[in-house]
C-alpha cells in the first residue's frame, strides 16, 4: 500500500508539470500566430468598413488592447492567464465579444460529447467483438473479415466522411447535408426539434463508428491470438475446463490493451474530430476551435486546448489506476516502486 | 506383476503444418505403466517426447491430430471416446498433465483459487466453493504448499512455488496417471528436489497411481522413474529398468545419449564427454528404415533399409537397433579399453 501511495504521488507530481508546461504552450503558441484579432474586432465593431475616422478607430482599438490586457509584456498576460484560470475565468471571446469563453466551449463540447462519447463506445465494442470472433472462428470469417477491417481502418475520417455525404446525404437524400438540427430551429426541447438532432446525427456517428471499429477490431484480433496460443489456455484445456470457459480467461486478458485505446479516444474525443465535424458542419468544439485559430480568437484557443490536456492528462491517469486493478502484473510492478 | 493402470498400443499423432503438410512426431508408441510405478521418458529435442505427452492425454486440437492406436486407462480404452467425453471424464480425472512451461501455465489475471474452482467445477457442478476451498487447502497442506498460494496471483509467485502450485492444481482430482513434461527443467536445484519430492509423495500417498516424467535430464529420470524409454523420431528406440537404461545402454542413440551426460562424481572426471553429431531427420518424411541411420557410427548399409521392428532381450527389455546386443556391447567394451588406453575414438558418422 505504502508503495502504491508513492508511485501515484510520484505520478500525480509529474501529470502537475505536464499540465503547466502544457498551460503555457496553450498560451503562447496561440499568441505567436500572425494576425491581429484587435483589428477583425474593431471592424466588426463599427460596422464593417461605415466609420472612417481614423481617431475613433484609435479610440476603440485602444479601449479593446486594454479591455484584454494586450497592451501588458506576455510574460505579465500569462500570469494573469494562470490566475484567471485557477478562478475558473477564460476570458470573453475576441471574436463573439462579449461572449465569455467558458460559454462557447460548453455549449460546443455539449454537441461534441453527445457524438463522440456514444460513437466511440460503440464502435469500440463492435470493433472488439469483431476482432475476438474473428480471432476464435479463425479460417473463413477471418480471412474475409481481415482485408475489409484493415480496410475501413486505414480510411482518412475526411474521406469516409465524404463519401457518406456524398452517398447518403446528397446521391439518396436519406440523411440532411450537415449541421446539428435543421437550420430554422432554434434548439429548444421538443419532439420536432428532437428529430432534427435525430436525423442529423446519424452520419457524423456512423462516420465515427466506422473509423474506431477498424482499428480496435485489427489490435484485438491479434491480441486474441497471441492469448489464443498462450501455456495457460493448453493447460486449462488439459484439465477439462470448458472452452467456453477458456474463451473469457482468453477475452479478459486480451481486452487490456485495449482499454488503453478506449481510454485514449475518450481522451482526445473532446478536440473533437475536427475534419469529420467540418466535413458535417457539426457545431461541436471541433469547429468552434477551427473557427477561433483562423480569427485568431486566443482565449478560445486557450480554454479549448487546455480542456483537451487536462482531458488527455485525465484519461491517462485513468488507465493507470484501471490497470492496476484490472492486471494483477501492472499491480506488482507499480507496487515495487 | 501388477494391475497395468497405463497401456498404450502403436499410438500415431501428427502435426498439420499451415501448408497441410504432415509431421509425424509420435509414430508408433507402444508402453505399459503398471499401479505404483513411473516411466521416464528421454531424447533430444524434436524427438517427439513432449507431443507423445499430449497424444497421451486422448484430447487433440489443432494443430495435433490423431491417427491411430489405444490408450487404454485402467481398463478403459479412451481414444474412441468424443472429444467433450473426454473433457469431461478422462481429463483430471483419469489422466491429468503438467506442462513443460509452468512458468506461464497459470492465467495471469486469475487468482489460483479461482482456477481451482474453475478445475473442479469442469467435472463436479455440485461442490460449492466452500466445499473446493477447504479441498484446496487441505491437498495443499498435504502436499506442503502454503495455503496462502490460493488467494494470490501467478505473479505473486516464484519460480518453484508456480510449478509446485501447477502440481497440486493438476492432480487435486487425484488422476491415476500423471503426465508431467519436463516439469523440472527450468528451475534450480533446490526446487528442482523440492518439485520431485513433492511428485514422489503423490505416488506414495496415493493421489496418483502411476507416472510418466518426460525430460532431457537423464540423471534425474535414474534418480526419479522405475523404468526409462529413450525416444528418438517420433518412435521408441530403448526400453529398460532406469538402472539398465543408465549403465548398461544397447542402442547406440541411448549409449549416445548417457554418454553426453556431465558426471560430478569423482574420477569420472577424465571421461570424454562425447556429443552425438548431426540432429534428429525432419519427420515430415521420416528416412525409411533406421531413423537414426544417418547419425549412427555402427551403420552398415542394411540399416537404411526395411521397417526396424522392436526386439526384446533380457526378460522385456526392447531395443529397435540391427545389430544384436552382444555385439554392441562388444563394440562398446573394445571402445572403453581403446579410450583407457589414451587413444581417442573418433566421433561421428561414417
Amino acid at each position: 500500500m505504502r508503495g502504491y501511495r508513492r508511485y501515484y504521488g510520484k505520478k500525480l507530481l509529474w501529470y502537475l508539470v505536464t499540465l503547466f508546461v502544457a498551460l503555457a504552450l496553450n498560451f503562447f503558441l496561440p499568441r505567436l500566430m500572425p494576425g491581429d484579432p484587435i483589428a477583425a474586432m474593431v471592424s466588426q465593431a463599427m460596422g464593417d468598413g461605415a466609420v472612417i475616422d481614423a481617431e475613433a478607430i484609435r479610440a476603440v482599438e485602444l479601449q479593446f488592447i486594454e479591455r484584454f490586457g494586450l497592451d501588458q509584456p506576455l510574460p505579465m498576460q500569462f500570469l494573469i492567464y494562470l490566475r484567471n484560470v485557477v478562478r475558473g475565468d477564460f476570458g470573453t471571446s475576441f471574436l463573439q465579444h462579449p461572449r465569455p469563453v467558458s460559454d462557447i466551449i460548453g455549449e460546443s463540447i455539449t454537441w461534441t460529447l453527445a457524438l463522440q462519447l456514444p460513437a466511440i463506445i460503440v464502435g469500440w465494442i463492435l470493433g472488439n467483438s469483431l476482432g475476438a470472433i474473428a480471432a476464435y472462428l479463425r479460417k473463413g470469417f477471418d480471412k474475409g473479415m481481415m482485408p475489409v477491417l484493415m480496410f475501413v481502418s486505414n480510411v482518412p475520417a475526411f474521406g469516409l466522411a465524404i463519401v457518406m455525404l456524398w452517398l447518403f446525404a446528397v446521391n439518396l437524400g436519406w440523411f440532411p447535408v450537415g449541421g446539428g438540427f435543421a437550420f430554422d430551429m432554434v434548439p429548444h426541447f421538443s419532439w420536432d426539434f428532437m428529430m432534427s438532432v435525430l436525423r442529423h446525427y446519424q452520419l457524423p456517428f456512423w462516420t465515427m463508428v466506422f473509423i474506431t471499429i477498424g482499428g480496435q477490431a485489427i489490435g484485438m484480433r491479434s491480441m486474441s491470438i497471441y492469448e489464443l496460443n498462450a501455456d495457460y489456455v493448453k493447460y486449462a484445456r488439459f484439465l477439462g475446463i470448458k472452452d467456453s470457459k477458456i474463451i473469457k480467461y482468453v477475452f479478459r486478458n486480451a481486452m487490456l490493451p485495449q482499454i488503453t485505446g478506449l481510454a485514449f479516444a475518450l481522451g482526445a474525443m473532446v478536440g473533437g474530430n475536427i475534419v469529420a465535424e467540418t466535413v458535417f458542419s457539426y457545431p461541436g468544439i471541433g469547429i468552434t476551435l477551427l473557427s477561433s485559430i483562423r480569427g485568431g480568437d486566443y482565449p478560445v484557443i486557450s480554454a479549448a486546448t487546455l480542456i483537451i490536456t487536462i482531458m488527455i492528462l485525465l484519461a491517462n491517469l485513468f488507465i493507470e489506476i484501471i490497470y492496476g486493478l484490472l492486471d494483477p502484473r501492472i499491480k506488482a510492478a507499480q507496487q515495487d516502486v | 506383476m501388477g494391475k497395468v493402470i497405463l497401456e498404450v498400443k502403436d499410438l500415431k499423432t501428427k502435426y498439420v503444418t499451415r501448408f497441410k503438410e504432415s509431421v509425424y512426431a509420435v509414430d508408433g508408441v507402444s508402453l505399459q505403466i503398471e499401479e505404483g510405478k513411473s516411466l521416464g521418458v528421454a531424447g533430444e529435442s524434436g524427438c517427439g517426447k513432449s507431443t507423445l505427452a499430449l497424444s497421451l492425454m486422448g484430447y487433440y486440437f489443432a494443430p495435433l491430430h490423431y491417427i491411430s492406436g489405444d490408450i487404454i486407462i485402467d481398463g478403459k480404452n479412451i481414444s474412441g471416446m468424443k472429444p467433450d467425453e473426454v473433457r469431461k471424464n478422462v481429463l483430471g480425472r483419469e489422466v491429468a498433465y503438467i506442462p513443460q512451461a509452468a512458468m506461464n501455465a497459470l492465467n495471469p489475471t486469475q487468482k489460483v483459487i479461482k482456477f481451482v474452482e474453475d478445475v473442479v467445477r469442469a467435472h463436479d457442478k455440485s461442490m460449492s466453493k466452500k466445499d473446493i476451498y477447504d479441498m484446496a487447502v487441505q491437498r495443499f497442506e498435504v502436499l506442503g504448499l502454503p495455503k496462502e498460494v490460493l488467494s494470490k496471483y501467478s505473479v505473486e509467485l516464484s519460480g518453484g512455488m508456480k510449478q509446485r502450485t501447477v502440481i497440486a492444481i493438476s492432480t487435486i482430482k487425484s488422476p491415476k496417471v500423471l503426465i508431467a513434461d519436463e516439469p523440472s527443467s527450468a528451475l534450480d536445484v533446490t526446487s528442482q528436489k523440492m518439485v520431485i519430492k513433492m511428485m514422489r509423495e503423490l505416488m506414495e500417498k496415493g493421489y496418483i497411481k502411476a507416472m510418466i516424467f518426460i525430460t532431457h535430464e537423464l540423471p534425474l529420470l535414474y534418480n526419479v522413474t522405475d523404468d526409462i524409454m529413450v525416444m528418438y523420431a517420433g518412435q521408441i528406440i530403448e526400453r529398460g529398468t532406469a538402472h539398465e537404461m543408465v549403465f548398461d545402454p544397447v542402442h547406440p542413440y541411448s549409449k549416445g545419449l548417457m554418454g553426453s551426460i556431465i558426471v560430478p562424481e569423482a574420477g569420472t572426471r577424465d571421461v570424454k564427454l562425447e556429443a552425438i553429431p548431426g540432429t534428429p531427420p525432419n519427420l515430415k518424411k521420416p528416412p525409411p528404415g533406421c531413423r537414426f541411420a544417418a547419425r549412427c557410427k555402427y551403420k552398415i548399409p542394411t540399416c537404411e533399409h526395411g521397417e526396424r521392428s522392436p526386439r526384446i532381450f533380457d526378460n522385456n527389455r526392447m531395443h529397435r537397433c540391427i545389430h544384436s546386443v552382444e555385439y554392441l556391447q562388444e563394440r562398446y567394451k573394445n571402445e572403453r579399453e581403446a579410450g583407457s588406453k589414451g587413444k581417442v575414438s573418433e566421433t561421428g558418422a561414417e
